[in-house]
């Protein structure tokens, strides 16, 4: 178990292991083995190993729901609802700004120097930017483009949707927890039967 | 007769070979222009002179599909370019092993034909031009298939649009049904039967073609298995677009929408089960005794601090006087507010005391408003029990009579029981 200390550690102070954050400790968490050590060391602390649809990331969920769990995930739920549309807006800036028709993907190479300078020479990026910015999710309270798309960056980075691996430098990784994030959008989408549609549309060689 | 017929095909032989030497030449000499019409429609013309196109036109490198239209590239040149180039956006994958096979029957024969009237030079040529055929079958396939796996390492990096992907990655499938399907096409019951005893035909046409048919089927059932994981991927990328960009619009069209709360279910989902962060806090301790020797030299290595400590006890103290001064002053207001409490308890008075009068009175300096002030919100501090035990009046007055603001220009304190 003394090996896994590190990774223990790092899930139970709330984090997301995925291959970008992690790749040693996520190629253990492979391992059926080691999850199951994990999970046992985790009994008494009610908590487990949990990951998502993919298994492309890997966090602690409580064990039993209790009513103080389930107060917390409440509350939890709310902060992620308060920071959905935010985060959608910001996928779709990164998309657009980068000229992508996928969204990013965890491993991607971010450099905010460069998508500013993008949205520079775009009014409405500029403007979606500027929008997204000011939200309080973001809180950002400048007017400056650069200041703007750098605290945009650094409150991705603080929610683990990044990674700054070199902390001079101004390049970022999307993490895994991108995926966490889309797989929860799709679970909103299929609880509450909302009209979103992820399915192709029909090709027209197919049609005819 | 049979001399002079060999020292014909001889003769033969080296004008082609003389030919081919011109014509490949013309591919270099012109490579500027031919380049460009390999990237644009047409081969221009103002670069070439009058001579040069007609050589051209003969060695069948360029050609004019009409009489009216200008001069194209022949489409072998650009395939052999888009070959030479590894250019996958017109790289062509063409395995055509049906007619390739015809090709080797009629040679295997002719080869015994000759081989039978005792014709050496003309068997050789025979061997010669089926070794060509077997290399040429062998090395269309394995050209198609590192045009495969070029595609494929490259995430179709030549076409930028998803559905461009998309729809390159179905053609390259297609491409590999057509591939597999002219693999299924070589019969190696009939090739043994056809070479017979021959030993050289064996070798060449049985073990040599089978090992590389091997070779090319298992590359081609492993670039298919990874070209559909790589169509997954590119569904599921495409999908989680659509996904977010469905949901961003939805929730732009309704901002009121709140989902369930699904922490509440009997059945959480998952997904949305995510524990509190908790840190495995740890503090030094001195109850081992091993570990004492290291905490001593963790205290040894503490960086000594960088501001001298004079300088922070200079500013402390200006900083404590200010603060107690104004602690002092509120708590001297406030013995002197409960002294006029107690005046009002020592000599009750039916009509109550006036605070401004008290003030007055006495000696003490506060400001009107500010005694006003303290005496009502130690009033309003007292527990309800003591507050019954008085009765404050307010003197006040409207501020004007557009103003409903209300001044309070004295309070009266009495007992409530001396009313």
């Amino acid at each position: 178990m003394i090996e896994h200390g590190p990774l223990l550690e790092r899930l139970l102070a709330g984090e997301f292991v995925c291959a970008v954050s992690d790749d040693r400790a996520f190629r253990r968490l492979e391992d059926e083995e080691v999850r199951e050590q994990i999970d046992t060391y985790l009994r008494p602390l009610n908590r487990r190993l949990a990951t998502n649809a993919e298994g492309s990331v890997y966090f602690l969920a409580w064990r039993q729901l209790n009513d103080e769990a389930r107060e917390q995930l409440s509350r939890q739920l709310g902060e992620v609802l308060h920071s959905l549309m935010p985060m959608l807006e910001w996928l779709q800036l990164m998309q657009e700004a980068l000229g992508h028709d996928a969204l990013v993907a965890p491993g991607d190479v971010l450099k905010p120097a460069e998508l500013s300078a993008r949205c520079e020479d775009n009014q409405s990026l500029r403007e979606q930017l500027e929008r997204l910015a000011g939200d309080s999710f973001f809180g950002s309270q400048s007017e400056q483009l650069d200041a703007q798309m750098k605290q945009v960056f650094k409150r991705l980075r603080e929610h683990g949707y990044l990674l700054q691996p070199h902390a001079d430098r101004q390049v970022y990784l999307v993490t895994g927890k991108i995926d966490y994030l889309v797989d929860l959008v799709r679970l909103i989408r299929d609880e509450e039967n909302l009209p979103v549609d992820d399915e192709r549309p029909q090709t027209q060689e197919s049609l005819l | 007769m049979k001399e002079f017929a060999v020292s014909d095909e001889h003769e033969l032989e080296s004008r082609l070979i003389g030919t081919g030497v011109e014509r490949l030449a013309l591919l270099g000499k012109h490579a500027d222009v031919l380049m460009q019409g390999y990237s644009r429609d047409e081969v221009p013309l103002e670069a070439l002179s009058d001579s040069a196109l007609r050589r051209l036109l003969a060695a069948r490198i360029v050609w004019r599909p009409d009489d009216q239209g200008g001069v194209k590239l022949a489409p072998r040149v650009r395939e052999l370019i888009a070959e030479m180039l590894a250019d996958e956006t017109r790289r062509q994958v063409n395995a055509d092993v049906g007619e390739t096979l015809e090709l080797v029957r009629t040679l295997v024969q002719s080869y015994r034909e000759a081989q039978s009237q005792g014709e050496y030079w003309r068997q050789e040529q025979q061997l010669l031009r089926l070794r060509q055929a077997v290399d040429d079958l062998n090395g269309r396939f394995a050209d198609a298939i590192d045009s495969l796996w070029q595609r494929l390492n490259s995430d179709f990096g030549f076409v930028s649009r998803l559905n461009d992907k998309i729809r390159e990655n179905e053609r390259a499938q297609k491409q590999i049904v057509r591939l597999l399907d002219g693999l299924q096409l070589i019969d190696f019951d009939e090739l043994i039967e056809l070479v017979g005893g021959d030993g050289t035909l064996r070798k060449l046409l049985i073990s040599q073609l089978q090992r590389q048919i091997s070779q090319h089927y298992t590359s081609l059932r492993e670039v298919q298995s990874r070209l559909t994981e790589l169509m997954a991927r590119f569904r599921q990328q495409q999908s989680r677009s659509r996904l977010i960009s469905g949901m961003a619009a939805f929730l732009r069209e309704h901002p009121n929408f709140v989902p369930g709360n699904y922490a509440r279910r009997s059945d959480v989902p998952d997904l949305i089960n995510q524990a509190v962060p908790l840190i495995a806090a740890a503090a030094p301790a001195v109850d081992h005794e091993p570990d004492i020797r290291v905490l001593t030299d963790l205290v040894h290595q503490l960086p000594t601090p960088l501001h001298k400590p004079q300088t922070v006890a200079a500013a402390r103290p200006a900083e404590a006087e200010e603060q107690s001064l104004v602690a002092a002053r509120q708590q001297a207001l406030k013995q002197d507010v409960e002294s006029f409490y107690l005046t009002v308890i020592d000599h009750p008075d039916p009509t109550g005391i006036s605070a401004l009068a008290y003030l007055q009175e006495s000696d003490m300096e506060w400001g009107e408003e500010i005694w006003l002030f303290q005496v009502i919100a130690e009033y309003q501090s007292l527990p309800r029990s003591e507050q019954k035990a008085f009765e404050l009046h307010q003197l006040e007055s409207r501020a004007s009579r557009f103003n409903d603001l209300r001044l309070i220009h004295d309070v009266t304190l009495q007992l409530a029981n001396s009313a």
